[in-house]
């Protein structure tokens, strides 16, 4: 019997983001940062519903979208794990969203006005932290 | 068996020379949960009168589970569930009576989902009517509605005037009652918070007609709120493609507008303005911003 793992989420309404897209950055978070571990069972779609007082076909869709992009596996008659990782996009795909995201990161840090050195080492411990706490 | 539950065609009904329902067509899929929703006086309650043929059309057809509204039979209304805002159930009844009253009257009567949905709420059998709280009145009325197992169940604000708690707990109610896997579920309510969490369909109306259906995200995908700082003079309101909501807030427009691409960046850059942003709304947003495109505040 597989273990099935709780699935410690909020959604907000009103926010900008509809609750299947809040739904899905929380799992992607999770998983990425090992708070979620991979083999696990996740909570069927009828009760992560009830646990957030949420149509249950908003789930279903979130599910699948984390299901197609990889995050998660779908075993029939079972239900939904969190999937080993794995690259789940392409090399070119990837190259893109880290230039978003470093972008992203250089205009909001700029206004700062810290040396390069300060911010590099921060994110260095940032990146680190992370790394240690995924093999834990 | 038809595929919609609710087909109107060319439906008007007019009180006087106010036309409430004004040449409405709209037709609700089979199954899930439909969002009505509009500014009071948008023509929900007449439609729903016409709709379970309490009132006559002044012109047009609706037909109800595939069936004439004005031709509907007491077999027919039994497949119908309806709970109002009002929660009116006689007062003087104890919910026992009523109880006894409903499972008497449909002949699809499901106990163990009455059982289940009254589970939410401390309703004892003697309690009078009037003696409930208004909260224990919606949950005692949605147990019925569900319990005479219906095709259909409408719910015309049945959250109206209940506080926070109680309002979360008839939406758990419904969805722990997983309703929708029997019956098709039409959900009007002023509360974006409820019909975000609820509804996978949205439907608009304003005064009478159809303005709009889709799923609630593609409905926020249409209207996106710009902000633009034009030094010299803003271009008119009349001139604004796609404008629901203008507004001048310091030094700096807010435009709300429907249906406008990314090129409407460039329509503002042409109109002096020195820098241009734009993001995505929330559903309550986006519906307010949608039914206020009549009330455009005076230009600054």
């Amino acid at each position: 019997m597989a273990r099935q793992q709780a699935l410690m989420i909020d959604i907000a309404t009103g926010d900008v983001r509809p609750i299947s897209k809040q739904i899905v950055d929380a799992v992607r978070l999770k998983v990425a940062t090992g708070e979620l571990t991979p083999g696990w069972q996740l909570p069927s779609v009828r009760g992560l519903a009830q646990q957030l007082t949420i149509n249950p076909n908003t789930v279903a869709k979130a599910y699948a979208e984390l299901t197609a992009e990889g995050w998660l596996e779908s075993r029939p008659g079972l239900g939904l794990f969190v999937a080993t990782p794995r690259q789940r996009l392409s090399p070119r795909e990837r190259e893109r969203r880290l230039d978003d995201a470093i972008q992203r990161f250089v205009h909001d840090v700029v206004s700062l006005d810290y040396p390069a050195d300060t911010v590099l080492a921060r994110l260095g411990d940032e990146l680190r932290a992370l790394a240690t706490r995924k093999s834990a | 068996m038809s595929d919609y539950v609710i087909e109107t065609e060319q439906l008007s009904r007019s009180f006087g020379r106010k036309r409430a329902l004004n040449a409405l067509s709209l037709r609700v899929p089979r199954g899930r949960i439909h969002a009505i929703v509009g500014a009071n006086g948008a023509g929900k309650s007449t439609l729903f009168r016409v709709l379970l043929g309490f009132l006559p059309p002044s012109d047009g057809a609706s037909r109800v589970l595939g069936r004439d509204s004005q031709a509907l039979t007491p077999e027919h209304r039994g497949r119908i569930g309806f709970v109002n805002e009002e929660h009116t159930l006689p007062g003087w009844m104890s919910a026992e009576a009523v109880t006894a009253m409903q499972r008497r009257h449909y002949p699809r009567w499901n106990e163990a989902m009455y059982r289940h949905v009254l589970g939410h709420y401390h309703v004892l059998p003697h309690q009078k009517i009037s003696q409930l709280s208004r909260g224990e009145r919606a949950g005692l009325n949605l147990a019925l509605a569900l319990a005479q197992s219906p095709e259909l169940l409408i719910l015309d604000e049945p959250t109206l005037g209940l506080d926070v708690v109680a309002k979360r707990a008839f939406l758990q109610a419904l969805l722990d009652s997983n309703a929708t896997e029997h019956c098709t579920v039409i959900y009007c309510s002023h509360q974006m918070e409820e019909i975000e969490r609820l509804a996978d369909n949205l439907i608009i109306l304003e005064r009478g007609e159809l303005r709009h259906m889709s799923s609630p995200e593609d409905f926020c995908e249409r209207i996106r709120h710009w902000v633009a700082d034009i030094p010299f003079r803003a271009p008119d309101h009349a001139d604004v493609p796609g404008l629901l909501l203008a507004q001048k807030i310091d030094q700096l427009y807010h435009y709300t507008v429907l249906d406008q691409a990314e090129d409407f960046g460039a329509f503002l850059r042409a109109q002096g303005a020195r820098y241009v942003q734009s993001m995505p709304v929330s559903l309550d947003s986006a519906v307010n911003g949608f039914l206020a495109k009549n009330h455009i505040a005076p230009a600054a």
